[in-house]
C-alpha cells in the first residue's frame, strides 16, 4: 500500500516538474516582443555559458533583462504563496484558510499603498510592505492572546479584524491619492503584476522566500503534528502555541517579500494546496514540495498569459481569480462527492 | 440665478407644462444668458457669473485665461490647483493660490457645503460620467454646466459655453480663431506627408509605477499626434491601458513623450532604461516630457495651439517654421496678459531637463 502510493508521487513529482520545465521554457519564449524561440534558448544558453556577459542588443535584454528575472519571481512566489498556503492550512487544520485570513496581506497592502502615497519608490518601499505585514501580523497575535493563550478560532477573528482594519486604511489612502500619479499606482498594484520584476528584485525578494519555504520544509514533521488535536499534538511532544507562531511568522515573511516586489495576489495559496492534496495526500513531507512545484507552474503560466495575450497588461489577481474559483469549486465538488461516497 | 431646483411645487409646475407648450410664453428675460451644456441641459442665468467654480481639472486655468484674471474662479479640483501651484500660473496670478480646493474631492464628488461657503454663481462639473456627481450640486440649487472632454470639438464648445456663462464672449472669438488657424496650418501641412514618413509616436500618460499609454480610441494625444504629422505608436490599444517594456520594445517607437503629470518624471527615465534606451526613440534621443505653462499640455486646455506647434516643430523640424518662444509670448500676452520671460519659458519646455534632445536647440533663446 504505502509502496503504491510513494510510486504515484514519485509520477505526480515528475508530472509537476515537467509542468514547471515546460512553463519556465515557454515563459522565455514567448512575449510581445518577438524572439524566435530558438534564439530565446540560444541567448540563454550563451549567459549559462559565460555568466557576466555584457548584453547588447535587444533581444538579449528582451529574455536576459525582463523575461528571466520575471519567470524567476513568479515561480518563486507561486511556490512561496502555494507552500504557506499549505502550512496555515496544516496548522488551522482548516481547507479553507490562507494568508488573507491573517490579515498579513492587508498589512503588506497597507504598507505599499502607504509608501507609494508618500511618493517612495525601490527598496524602502519593499521594507513598509514586510514591516506592515508583520506589523498585522503582531497585532493579530496580541489581540488572539487571552489569558496567556490562542485559540484558533480567536485567531482567525482577530486576524479579521486586523484585515478589515488594514483594508479599510487602504481605501482611506485611496481616497486621498493624487488620481492622476498615485491612485493609479496603488490600484495597479493592488491588482498584482510581475511588469516590474529586475535582477534586483529578484535578489530582494529571493532571500525570504527561499527562507520562509525552506523553513516550513524543515517543520515538515511538526506541521504534520499540529494537523492533530491540540492535546493529541501536546502528547507528541509538541508545542502548537509556540510553533503555530512560528509558522504565522514564516507565512509572514514569505507574503511581504511577495507582495512588495509584485502586488497582492490571491487565490495561489488556496487553490494551489488543494490540487496538490488530492493528487499527492495529506502528508506534508510530500504535500509541501509537491505544493511548492506546481505553484510555480501554476504562477509562471498565469504571467505568460498576463503579459502576452494583449497589447495590454492583463493583472495577474483578475487571471488568478478567474482561473482559481472554477478550478477551486470543482475541487471542493468532487472533495465533497468523494466523502459523500466514503 | 438658479436654473434646476430639486422639488418643484405641483401647482406652478402645472402652470409652467402649460406656459412651456407655448413657445412665445418661455419665461426667458431679454438680458438672461442661456447656455446649452453638453448634457444638452438650458443653464440660464439672469447675469455674467462673477463667482465660478470648476471641478474638471483643465477647466480651472480655462476660466482664468478667458476672464482675464483670478477673481472670477472661486473653487478649484485640488489636482488644479496642484497644476497651478507647479507651474507657472501661480508666478503670474498668485492670488489663484489661494483659491478654495475644498469644494470638490480628486474624485469628483462635489463637497456641497464648501460650495456653498464660496458661493458660486456657477459651478462646472463632467458631464457623462453620472448623476451621482451632477445631483448634489443640482439638489443644492446651485447653477451647473457639465461639459464633456476628448476632442478638440468638444473643447471649443465648453470654453465657448463658459466665455457666455462669464460674460467674455468677445474673449471666445479670437482663441477660437487661433486654434483654427494653426490647426489648418498645421494640418495643410502634414496632410502630404506619406505614411512611411510620419514618425511613430508614443505618449505615455504614466510611467513612474504602472506604464499606460493610449490607443486612437476617443483619446486627445493621439489626435494631435496625427495632427502633427506622427503615427499612434499604440494605435491598437483601446483607450488608456497599462502596457510592458516588453511591448514598448516591440512597437519600437520614434518618438517616446512622457507626461506632465508626474513630476519626478524625466526623460532619464527612458534613458537609463536598459529596455527603453535601446528603442529608436531613445538612440535619436527624442524622447521628451510634455511641457506645462497655464496648464499642463497633454490634455485640451486654451494653450493647445502651442502643444501642436510644439509636436509639429520636434516631429518635422523640416516642414515647419513656427518661433515656439515668439508664440508662447504671444500667447500668454493674450491669454494671461502677462510677459514670458526667457527663464519662464524654458521652465515651461524643460530645457534645463531636455534641451539636449534632438531638435529642442531649435526653441533655444536665440
Amino acid at each position: 500500500m504505502a509502496s503504491r502510493r510513494w510510486t504515484r508521487t514519485a509520477l505526480a513529482f515528475t508530472l509537476f516538474l515537467a509542468a514547471l520545465a515546460i512553463s519556465i521554457v515557454v515563459s522565455l519564449c514567448v512575449g510581445r516582443y518577438s524572439v524566435s524561440a530558438l534564439r530565446a534558448l540560444e541567448i540563454l544558453g550563451t549567459a549559462i555559458m559565460q555568466p557576466g556577459r555584457v548584453v547588447e542588443t535587444m533581444d538579449e535584454r528582451i529574455v536576459l533583462l525582463v523575461r528571466a528575472p520575471r519567470v524567476i519571481i513568479a515561480a518563486m512566489s507561486g511556490a512561496a504563496l502555494a507552500t504557506a498556503g499549505v502550512a496555515l492550512q496544516g496548522v488551522f487544520r482548516n481547507p479553507l484558510v490562507s494568508p488573507e485570513v491573517l490579515g498579513i496581506s492587508q498589512g503588506a497592502a497597507f504598507g505599499g499603498a502607504l509608501a507609494i502615497t508618500m511618493g517612495i519608490w525601490g527598496v524602502p518601499l519593499l521594507l513598509a510592505v514586510f514591516v506592515a505585514g508583520f506589523l498585522a501580523l503582531i497585532l493579530v497575535g496580541l489581540l488572539a492572546r487571552i489569558d496567556g493563550r490562542t485559540e484558533i478560532i480567536t485567531v482567525i477573528l482577530s486576524g479579521m479584524v486586523i484585515g478589515s482594519l488594514f483594508s479599510a486604511f487602504v481605501s482611506l489612502l485611496q481616497f486621498i491619492a493624487d488620481p492622476n500619479s498615485s491612485l493609479p499606482a496603488i490600484v495597479y498594484w493592488l491588482m498584482g503584476s510581475f511588469a516590474t520584476a529586475t535582477w534586483d528584485r529578484v535578489l530582494v525578494s529571493a532571500p525570504g522566500l527561499l527562507a520562509g519555504m525552506g523553513l516550513l520544509w524543515a517543520l515538515r514533521f511538526r506541521l504534520n503534528v499540529l494537523s492533530l488535536d491540540d492535546s493529541e499534538a501536546r502528547s507528541l511532544g509538541a508545542h502548537p502555541d509556540l510553533e503555530r507562531w512560528l509558522v504565522f511568522a514564516l507565512v509572514a515573511l514569505i507574503v511581504g517579500c511577495q507582495v512588495a516586489v509584485s502586488g497582492i495576489v490571491g487565490w495561489v495559496g488556496l487553490v494551489i494546496p488543494h490540487a496538490a492534496r488530492l493528487i499527492v495526500g495529506y502528508d506534508h513531507r510530500r504535500l509541501l514540495p509537491a505544493t511548492a512545484v506546481l505553484g510555480a507552474a501554476f504562477m509562471v503560466t498565469i504571467d505568460t498569459l498576463a503579459r502576452t495575450v494583449t497589447a495590454a497588461e492583463i493583472p495577474l489577481g483578475v487571471l488568478t481569480a478567474i482561473v482559481g474559483a472554477p478550478v477551486f469549486a470543482a475541487l471542493l465538488r468532487r472533495h465533497y462527492r468523494e466523502r459523500e461516497a466514503k | 440665478m438658479k436654473s434646476q431646483r430639486p422639488r418643484v411645487p405641483l401647482i406652478p409646475a402645472a402652470i409652467a407644462c402649460v406656459l412651456a407648450m407655448s413657445p412665445a410664453v418661455i419665461p426667458v428675460f431679454a438680458e438672461d444668458i442661456v447656455v446649452t451644456d453638453h448634457e444638452n441641459r438650458q443653464v440660464v442665468l439672469t447675469a455674467p457669473a462673477e463667482r465660478v467654480v470648476t471641478i474638471p481639472m483643465p477647466m480651472a486655468s480655462g476660466v482664468i485665461a478667458l476672464s482675464g484674471g483670478a477673481d472670477t474662479l472661486v473653487g478649484l479640483n485640488p489636482l488644479s490647483l496642484t497644476a497651478i501651484r507647479e507651474g507657472i500660473l501661480g508666478k503670474i496670478f498668485p492670488d489663484a493660490l489661494n483659491i478654495s480646493d475644498a469644494v470638490t474631492g480628486t474624485d469628483f464628488v462635489p463637497n456641497v457645503e464648501a460650495l456653498a461657503e464660496v458661493n458660486p454663481d456657477l459651478v462646472i462639473q463632467w458631464g457623462g460620467r453620472g448623476p451621482e456627481i451632477v445631483d448634489p450640486l443640482v439638489n443644492a440649487g446651485l447653477t451647473t454646466l457639465l461639459i464633456k472632454y476628448g476632442t478638440e470639438e468638444l473643447t471649443r464648445e465648453y470654453m465657448t459655453m463658459v466665455a457666455t456663462a462669464i460674460g467674455k464672449p468677445e474673449r471666445i472669438d479670437a482663441l477660437v480663431a487661433w486654434r483654427d488657424r494653426v490647426q489648418q496650418e498645421i494640418a495643410a501641412k502634414t496632410a502630404g506627408i506619406a505614411e512611411a514618413d510620419r514618425p511613430s509616436v508614443l505618449y505615455l500618460g504614466r510611467s513612474l509605477s504602472d506604464i499606460t499609454a493610449a490607443g486612437n480610441k476617443g483619446q486627445y494625444s493621439s489626435w494631435y499626434i496625427e495632427l502633427a504629422g506622427g503615427k499612434n505608436a499604440a494605435a491598437e490599444l483601446d483607450g488608456s491601458v497599462s502596457i510592458n517594456r516588453e511591448q514598448i520594445a516591440q512597437w519600437d517607437p520614434e518618438v517616446i513623450l512622457l507626461n506632465s503629470f508626474e513630476p519626478e518624471l524625466d526623460v532619464s527615465w527612458v534613458y537609463d532604461d536598459p529596455i527603453l534606451s535601446l528603442t529608436k526613440a531613445a538612440q535619436n534621443r527624442r524622447v521628451y516630457k510634455m511641457p506645462l505653462g497655464g496648464y499642463r499640455w497633454d490634455p485640451p486646455s486654451q494653450e493647445s495651439p502651442l502643444t501642436w506647434m510644439w509636436l509639429a516643430e520636434l516631429l518635422h523640424p523640416d516642414l515647419f517654421n513656427y518661433d515656439l518662444r515668439a508664440e508662447m509670448t504671444a500667447a500668454y500676452k493674450t491669454l494671461y496678459n502677462y510677459e514670458l520671460t526667457d527663464e519662464d519659458i524654458d521652465g515651461i519646455i524643460w530645457t534645463a531637463q531636455q534641451g539636449t534632445g534632438l531638435g529642442y536647440d531649435q526653441f533655444a533663446v536665440n
